[in-house]
């Protein structure tokens, strides 16, 4: 149901460079807006890119530009190597737009032939993709049915249809699950990992970053017009470990010698007096402990390991506690923002 | 190209499903089936009507005379006027006796009715001396037993107008009466078959094109599709449209292709079916009719182009509709300064009749004023005033010599043949600065002049009367006041003045039309610049008449006549050209004859049904002639082979000619167009020896450099009726009876609306597409 004839993986499908887009202002309003302040990006063929960034950012500038919807005031993108807005690069991309809005006198079989068309598909082609994706999407017993009865739930799996209706190599998802319940947004992230899975490239933009940190490969993060951040999930958040670790220990009187477990906890975990440092008791006897301390790095994780067996204490779980994408997200839009 | 035909289905599918559009629908068949049951029916032309007449005066003093005469002699005006009501004959009494008194034309045709069914007043005898036509003819041979009542009542009416020659009208045999329902219409509107065409083609199906099309359908139409380009411009939409591989030039030009489908699905159906009720109803097919629906739609798009760079702009249907309908006023205050220039500003201006006196160059104006060309200025003087509200009328002025002119102005004649008070010939002399002295009495209702030699010959609504030159010179300025003429003419006989009611002689000008003979309409004359002969045509029939030698103002000799073939009742013209006569008929092709023996010579040369002759004139002697046509262009007809076959050899390149005159002294034919411009081409060669290309006055130059181009830049929405109507029609131009009882040509104005329509929705699209194709969005 979707082809797997998708583009060699090691191909910049998306190659962004430098890219900058000013909206001038109009005869009553002359104040000049820059969306994109030079960004520059690479998708390569396979990939579930993720586009993140907060409102204002200039995701939707970005995503238009690669579609040819607006021309870039300076910079060059390219799609499949043609330059953006070329039918040539226009016929390989498949496009769900944000709130989709099909014509009110359209039943689903009818849009998607008629989007068929419009992407220059034969008849024939049309009537047998359609049944395909309309049973893909979940829409195969109401496709004669008008859309004005349709539930914004069943308009974006329409726009799913569409978008994948000529077999593109390249997908350019604007918020695919927006709107949708918990069922309909797994359902969605599950196509979206099938063409994922079939070699296609998908270039998304969602505000829902957990849906994101899952699907997405790889990530870039645009604030105000700049590219803050981008690369892999692990890449976007390795060496940038929080610093927080958790520790549950064993540990009984004797291990302490005498002294205060705090005081103890403190000498092996390497920590001064003046650091942050947490012990809780597991168990009602005093042998179960659980520590949270600052280690904010590898190495002194592996020392305070060292030292905790060196003194007999036995370490029942360690959790080093890592960034969430949200957290990297949070963290590199302020400095990003701060610097602006 | 499957992309964009998408786009243009997919907008018939939206337009399928507005609700708009079923409503329309719905009005459209209730429409077709409220016009479905019109029907009509065909039989002999029988009842009078008031229309008929063209000289009722000549009729009430015809009857009178015909009280007048006495019982022993027969006579069919005296039959017929027994005849007739008790009342009307007391009313003819007193008009017999010299009293004023004012018989209506419906009271005439009324009383004629009644004498249909009765034919006790036909006498044999009282109508052997009457000119009876060929069909009067056939009917009087066939036995009264024979005849059903429609054919007697047909030979009745027949009777009674040859008993009153010059006063009707001509009209075809068979009538068609309108019916709705099988019931007969209310009102009379027997009409002829031709005329039922005519007026069905020309005037019912524009009218109806012009406001259920022209105006109901557009308006909805804007209503219904001004909301297209905005939707498409949602975010939701639009960026999806515009990720696809196809061109944003042509995916607007294909929206705004399948915008027009509204109207093209509503103008389709419209237009079929009053095509086919016109055909299966009325028996007039007329496959031009589906000309309107390119042509709504053309119209629609003018207004639709607006609407479309409207919602491209601001995204708003409310906005598209309130700025296409400041569109829509703007279009129509423009037709109205249009309207309002072309009839106070051109028109009156506009040259209808020509003459050269030596080297003064005279012309007749529509706005009822005679003006010359004065060379040093370069600019028309006006010897009349021409305007706009003249109720004047001007006659064709007439060289008598370089420096002499003969005119009349019929007062209050624009509106009525007979105008109002005397009609005195006017002399106009070079020596008196071209004033205007009045010579002698012209007939009543005098419509045309001729020069032939030394004879001037008037023609009114059925006679032919003549005077001297010299006796119109002579009279010139010696005349008595009007109050003295009127006070003579009291003193004159009774049967003097019944002759001056029917048109007839006045003390200067004698009949010379053999008796019982009248030149009605449709009708033109020749007369030999020798004044030797003068060949008329008359209601389809040609006649040569000569002058007695001895004085060539006594009644003249019939010497030979033709009737021609085909409708009587259409328009004709004849020009003279050495031994060659030319007829040319409305819808009919052009006729060469021996000028002689009114002989045809070779075969008719056949002319565009969509060309309407309006003016013959002789090319020299060598048997060429120049015709001026409904389209305003002139076209020569010269022999081929040894002057029998003859073509049409070219058409001149001068365009919106209005009157052509041929100038025998100089052997050059004069050509008026664009108002007043003249050119003077030889006749020989065709070469323009001179032009007149006048200054213009103030308000001609605010016509020509402000509201001409005006009505170019501003589309003439309103004006696309007339190209409509000529589509319909097939012809050119149309034939209108003026108020005066001439028949007129009026040009239907195809190229400029078309034009500025054209020119106006090509900038609109190309603004909208470059809007649409640069723009982000």
């Amino acid at each position: 149901m979707i082809s797997s004839d998708a583009v060699e993986s090691a191909e910049a499908i998306v190659d962004v460079r430098g890219l900058k887009k000013r909206y001038s202002g109009s005869l009553f309003n002359r104040r000049s807006v820059d969306a994109l302040r030079g960004v520059s990006l690479t998708a390569s063929g396979g990939e579930v890119f993720g586009l993140l960034g907060p409102n204002g950012a200039g995701k939707t500038t970005l995503i238009k530009i690669l579609l040819g919807v607006v021309k870039p005031s300076s910079g060059s993108a390219s799609l499949f190597g043609e330059a953006v807005g070329s039918a040539a690069a226009r016929r390989r991309v498949g496009y769900l737009p944000e709130s989709l809005r099909v014509d009110r006198h359209h039943t689903a079989r009818s849009a998607l032939r008629y989007y068929g068309r419009l992407s220059g598909m034969a008849p024939k082609e049309i009537a047998k993709r359609s049944d395909e994706l309309l049973d893909l999407v979940g829409l195969a017993g109401r496709d004669r049915e008008s859309v004005k009865r349709f539930s914004k739930g069943m308009y974006q799996r329409l726009g799913l249809a569409q978008a994948l209706m000529h077999n593109p190599d390249l997908l350019v998802l604007d918020e695919p699950t927006d709107g949708l319940d918990p069922v309909g947004r797994n359902e969605v992230r599950k196509v979206i990992e099938r063409l994922r899975d079939a070699g296609k490239t998908i270039f998304l933009n969602s505000h829902i970053l957990q849906e994101v940190e899952v699907i997405c490969t790889r990530v870039a993060i645009l604030s105000k017009g700049e590219i803050c951040g981008s690369g892999s999930i692990e890449e976007l958040s390795s060496g940038s470990v929080s610093g927080r670790v958790t520790l549950d220990v064993i540990a009984d009187e004797k291990t302490f010698n005498g002294g205060a477990a705090s005081t103890k906890f403190r000498e092996w975990l390497g920590l001064s007096d003046s650091a942050d440092l947490e012990v809780a008791a597991n168990d009602g006897i005093g042998r179960s402990h659980r520590l949270n301390a600052m280690l904010d790095s590898q190495t002194k994780i592996d020392a305070a390991v060292d030292r905790l067996r060196q003194a007999g204490v036995s370490i029942v779980r360690l959790e080093a506690q890592r960034e969430t994408l949200e957290d990297t997200f949070m963290k590199l839009v302020s400095a990003s923002e701060a610097a602006n | 190209m499957r992309q964009y035909a998408a786009v243009i289905r997919d907008s018939f599918h939206a337009a399928l499903t507005s609700r708009v559009l079923w409503i329309a629908f719905v009005a459209i068949w209730l429409l077709l089936a409220a016009l479905s049951p019109i029907g009509y029916r065909e039989d002999f032309t029988t009842r009078f009507r008031s229309s008929d007449f063209s000289n009722g005066t000549r009729m009430k003093a015809m009857l009178a005379q015909g009280l007048a005469t006495p019982d022993q002699e027969a006579s069919a005006t005296r039959n017929l006027a027994n005849a007739m009501p008790e009342d009307l004959r007391r009313q003819l009494e007193r008009v017999a006796e010299g009293e004023e008194v004012r018989i209506q034309l419906r009271e005439l045709a009324s009383a004629l009715n009644g004498m249909l069914d009765d034919e006790s007043w036909y006498d044999t005898e009282a109508w052997k001396p009457t000119l009876r036509f060929k069909e009067l003819r056939e009917l009087d041979e066939l036995p009264d037993e024979g005849l059903d009542e429609s054919t007697r009542r047909r030979r009745a009416r027949l009777r009674i107008e040859a008993a009153f020659p010059g006063v009707f009208e001509t009209r075809s045999s068979r009538s068609v009466l309108l019916t709705y329902a099988s019931m007969d219409f209310p009102a009379d509107l027997a009409i002829d078959k031709t005329q039922f065409s005519s007026l069905i083609n020309q005037y019912v199906f524009p009218l109806i094109i012009d406001w259920l099309l022209g105006f109901i359908l557009i308006f909805l139409g804007i209503l219904v599709t001004a909301s297209i380009i905005p939707d498409m411009l949602q975010p939701g939409s639009l960026h999806l449209l515009l990720s696809k591989p196809i061109s944003r030039t042509l995916l607007l030009l294909s929206k705004f292709l399948g915008g027009c489908a509204f109207v093209l699905l509503c103008v389709t159906q419209l237009v079929i079916g009053l095509y086919l009720v016109a055909g299966l109803r009325l028996d007039v097919w007329n496959l031009r009719l589906l000309w309107c629906i390119p042509v709504s739609v053309f119209l629609f798009s003018v207004f639709f182009s607006v609407s479309t760079l409207a919602g491209l702009r601001w995204r708003s249907p409310i906005l598209a509709i309130g700025v296409t309908t400041i569109f829509g006023t703007i279009c129509f205050v423009t037709g109205i300064l249009g309207g309002l220039s072309d009839g106070f500003i051109r028109t009156p201006d506009q040259v209808r009749g020509l003459a050269l006196a030596g080297e003064n160059v005279f012309a007749a104006t529509d706005g009822g004023g005679l003006k010359r060309f004065d060379v040093e200025q370069n600019a028309w003087q006006e010897i009349f005033k021409s305007s706009a509200v003249n109720s004047d009328r001007i006659l064709n002025p007439i060289p008598f010599g370089d420096d002499l002119v003969g005119t009349a102005v019929v007062r209050g004649g624009r509106f009525n043949p007979f105008g109002a008070g005397p009609l005195d010939l006017l002399v106009l002399n070079e020596a008196y600065d071209w004033e205007a002295e009045p010579s002698l009495r012209l007939p009543t209702a005098t419509s045309r002049l001729f020069l032939g030699g030394d004879l001037v010959v008037s023609m009114n609504t059925s006679e032919l009367a003549a005077a001297s030159v010299q006796d119109l010179l002579q009279a010139a300025g010696e005349t008595e006041s009007d109050d003295e003429a009127e006070a003579e003419q009291a003193d004159e006989g009774l049967l003097s003045k019944l002759s001056n009611m029917m048109g007839g002689a006045t003390p200067g000008f004698s009949p010379v039309l053999p008796p019982q003979m009248a030149i009605s309409k449709p009708r033109d004359l020749v007369f030999d610049p020798q004044g030797e002969w003068i060949i008329a045509i008359s209601s389809g029939r040609l006649m040569r008449l000569e002058p007695s030698t001895e004085n060539p103002t006594q009644r003249w000799t019939l010497r030979v006549e033709r009737s021609l073939e085909g409708e009587a009742s259409k328009q004709a013209k004849i020009a003279v050209s050495g031994n060659r006569l030319l007829v040319a008929r409305s819808e009919a092709p052009l006729i060469i004859l021996d000028a002689i023996t009114l002989e045809p010579i070779g075969e008719p040369l056949p002319l565009s049904d969509s060309l309407i002759p309006d003016t013959v004139q002789p090319l020299g002697t060598g048997g060429r002639f120049a015709l001026l046509t409904s389209d305003g262009r002139c076209r020569i007809i010269e022999p081929k082979d040894e002057a029998v076959t003859y073509e049409i050899t070219q058409t001149l390149r001068q365009k919106e000619i209005e009157a052509l005159h041929f100038h025998v002294a100089t052997n050059q034919l004069l050509l008026a167009h664009h108002i007043d411009q003249i050119d003077f081409l030889d006749a020989n060669d065709l070469s323009v020896k001179r032009a007149i290309r006048p200054s213009l006055a103030q308000w001609r130059l605010i016509d020509r450099y402000v509201l001409a181009p005006l009505r170019i830049i501003v589309p003439q929405t309103g004006e696309l009726g007339e190209p409509i109507s000529a589509l319909i029609s097939g012809k050119s131009a149309i034939v209108m009876n003026a108020p005066n009882g001439e028949e007129q040509v009026i040009r239907y104005d195809i190229a400029r609306p078309i034009l500025s329509c054209t020119i106006f929705l090509l900038v609109m699209l190309t603004m909208s597409c470059t809007y649409f194709a640069t723009r982000d969005f």
